[in-house]
């Protein structure tokens, strides 16, 4: 069987930093693998070590020449190969939103036809949450969304898995192969690459692919949102510190939450 | 992080990316409990077999399950260790430089295939024996000796300052051969549990307390005749595998120096006094400008030990240079660190002063700087001063 995931390289900014027009400068920033892809990827591949017939783990990315160091951490952690799709294009977005992706890899899953495919639930930097999903509607896949445990062995036609909704409930449900799962942090424990992975990752294969290699053209990424001002929000929030006793300084937070509506009266 | 020159800019992909596992890893795993072991003098052992399923012991080895790293990413991965604790460099040198080098370079075939997948995965721990107690910087003087009887070897002396004897499967020891002639150094495997084998551990220690370290005693100990190395005869045995130990030694200090002077400039810039950051003060800045140049200098001499020992060009003297130039220079700086912390700088919370105690013990183990000194000026002089 073959398993997808596919993964992103995002961008953390550090605590000082500049904005230069639509974007915050370089300098400022440092790319790693998304945190929730982390653990789609560890899934994955618990998937195929678990498994006693052949699981290929395809990692599948939207990213420049330079995230494939971040790619390859993929590979170096158990993913046999990878696939980048990349355009200028592409990189002519301001903001590629979730109907831009989902084309995308729409294709990729036409092309690999995997069985499974594992999204993290979102990416850390522009937070949209919705690619795994818009891909199993565009696709036909069935599918779970915020899946934090998942019990699937290689070769099985459905996946139980547990789900976490709002309001800390969580649901148990039964998702019929082929599926789109997307997936929360805290379902395992990601391991390290060790140093032979990382090894071996060097020979493993990163296909780059632009957008007519996958049979799409240049509007297929002209999304309906775009990017247009970047600022840090001024903080509005005011900190009252109440000073005293607990017993003084209770009474004077319940007054507080009372003003403002947080319990009854 | 300090790299003040670049020279991580220039780092290949495999080489960031183990620079980054190991950062990674001992942030997460290990930094927040090191305070704590080295306060109660123990070593995280649940980290053994971790760090060999990461492939950190002597991953710059070929074969028998070793990955063949860069002696770059070699350097790098002892850094990052060291970043977090001398110890947890120590244990990582003494399994790969010390116990697994002599086995891959000096060992049988039998030798390797029963010991090096085994150390190297942490399944088995090493130790290495040469120190004995009357005999530290000079040790071809040893004690112990081996009598060939029949098919087996008897083992009798006593090794001291081992790190990881306490909790070792397998000892390298050194001994002089007394059924050959001359009396020629011969290094042996000898298993922990074997009779007449004890591993005492040295309680009390002021310095490099999240290690562990012992005595090796032998005592009439018999060891099969294949235990012996048979690759090697003489001090070249034991001081090769030192100079590969000291080459992480000289990228290890820098992490060190490294952290010392990160919690510095963070404490600098955080810390507000009459009025603002410390860091603001000329005093301070002073302070962190020497500290960034002298670790940066340090750095430079580690690169370049790794080209030269990549390319087969490296001398155990240049590793003797880079061990007593960047170890003191650790040496000096971590109270520097220490200093700028005020008062905050003498708990355990902070790593300063950990790192100062540690690197008294790196200053004197594995050649003293003094020691150093004077192989540096024989090889400058081609007189040496201690023989």
């Amino acid at each position: 069987m073959k398993v997808l995931v596919t993964v992103k390289e995002v961008a953390a900014v550090e605590d000082d930093f500049e904005i230069d027009g639509l974007s915050i400068d370089d300098r400022y920033l440092e790319y790693d693998l998304n945190e929730w892809d982390d653990y789609a990827v560890e899934a994955a591949v618990q998937i195929a070590e678990a498994a006693d017939e052949d699981v290929e783990v395809v990692a599948a990315t939207i990213g420049p020449e330079r995230s494939e160091e971040t790619i390859r951490m993929a590979l170096a952690k158990g993913a046999d190969r990878a696939v980048r799709v990349w355009d200028d294009a592409i990189a002519d977005q301001t903001l590629l939103d979730v109907n831009a992706k989902a084309s995308v890899f729409e294709q990729v899953v036409a092309e690999e036809e995997p069985d499974l495919v594992l999204t993290g639930v979102q990416a850390a930097d522009d937070a949209l949450g919705a690619t795994g999903v818009a891909l199993a509607n565009r696709v036909g896949y069935q599918w779970a969304a915020v899946v934090n445990d998942l019990d699937y062995a290689a070769g099985d036609d459905v996946a139980t898995v547990r789900r976490e909704l709002e309001g800390g409930v969580e649901e148990i449900t039964e998702v019929d192969l082929p599926a789109v799962l997307s997936i929360q942090t805290g379902i395992n424990e990601p391991r390290y690459a060790s140093l032979r992975g990382i090894r071996q990752a060097q020979q493993k294969e990163i296909a780059p692919h632009d957008l007519s290699d996958l049979g799409l053209d240049a509007e297929t990424v002209d999304g309906a949102l775009e990017l247009t001002d970047m600022y840090e929000p001024e903080s509005e929030s005011d900190a009252t510190i109440f000073e005293g006793g607990a017993e003084e300084t209770a009474t004077e937070l319940a007054n507080v939450l009372r003003d403002k509506g947080v319990v009854g009266e | 992080m300090l790299d003040y020159v670049g020279l991580e800019g220039d780092l290949d992909e495999e080489e960031r990316l183990i620079r980054d596992t190991a950062r990674r890893f001992v942030e997460e795993e290990v930094r927040d409990d090191i305070g704590q072991h080295w306060i109660d003098g123990t070593f995280p052992t649940d980290l053994v077999s971790e760090m060999g399923d990461l492939g950190f012991y002597a991953p710059n080895l070929e074969g028998y399950g070793s990955p063949n790293v860069s002696e770059t990413a070699y350097g790098l991965l002892m850094q990052e260790l060291e970043a977090c604790d001398s110890g947890l460099r120590s244990m990582a040198s003494v399994q790969g430089a010390l116990v697994m080098y002599p086995i891959h370079a000096f060992g049988s075939e039998e030798q390797k295939e029963r010991w090096l997948p085994d150390l190297g995965a942490g399944d088995a721990v090493g130790c290495f024996g040469l120190t004995e107690p009357e005999h530290g910087s000079n040790p071809s003087a040893m004690e112990t000796r081996a009598e060939k009887d029949g098919d087996e070897y008897v083992l009798n002396g006593s090794k001291t300052w081992i790190t990881n004897s306490p909790i070792a499967d397998v000892a390298v020891v050194w001994a002089k051969d007394r059924s050959t002639d001359g009396d020629p150094v011969r290094g042996f495997l000898v298993e922990t549990d074997r009779d007449g084998v004890t591993t005492n551990e040295i309680d009390e220690k002021l310095s490099l307390r999240a290690s562990v370290t012992g005595e090796v005693s032998l005592q009439d100990a018999r060891v099969p005749e294949d235990a012996v190395l048979p690759g090697v005869e003489g001090m070249k045995g034991p001081l090769s595998c030192l100079t590969q130990a000291r080459y992480g030694i000289a990228w290890g200090a820098v992490g060190a120096a490294r952290d010392c002077f990160e919690t510095a400039r963070q404490y600098a810039t955080d810390r507000e006094q009459f009025g603002g950051p410390i860091g603001r003060f000329q005093l301070q800045q002073q302070k962190l400008a020497e500290m960034a140049t002298q670790i940066t200098t340090a750095q430079l001499l580690a690169y370049r030990l790794a080209e030269l020992k990549e390319r087969g060009d490296l001398r155990p003297q240049h590793v003797s240079m880079a061990k007593r130039n960047n170890v003191r220079m650790a040496r000096e700086q971590a109270p520097v660190a220490r200093e700028m912390l005020g008062g905050n700088g003498i708990v355990a919370d902070h790593s300063p002063m950990r790192h100062m105690a540690n690197l008294e013990t790196v200053y004197t183990y594995e050649g003293t700087h003094d020691i150093h000194t004077l192989i540096l000026g024989e090889d400058l002089t081609g007189i040496a001063a201690f023989e």
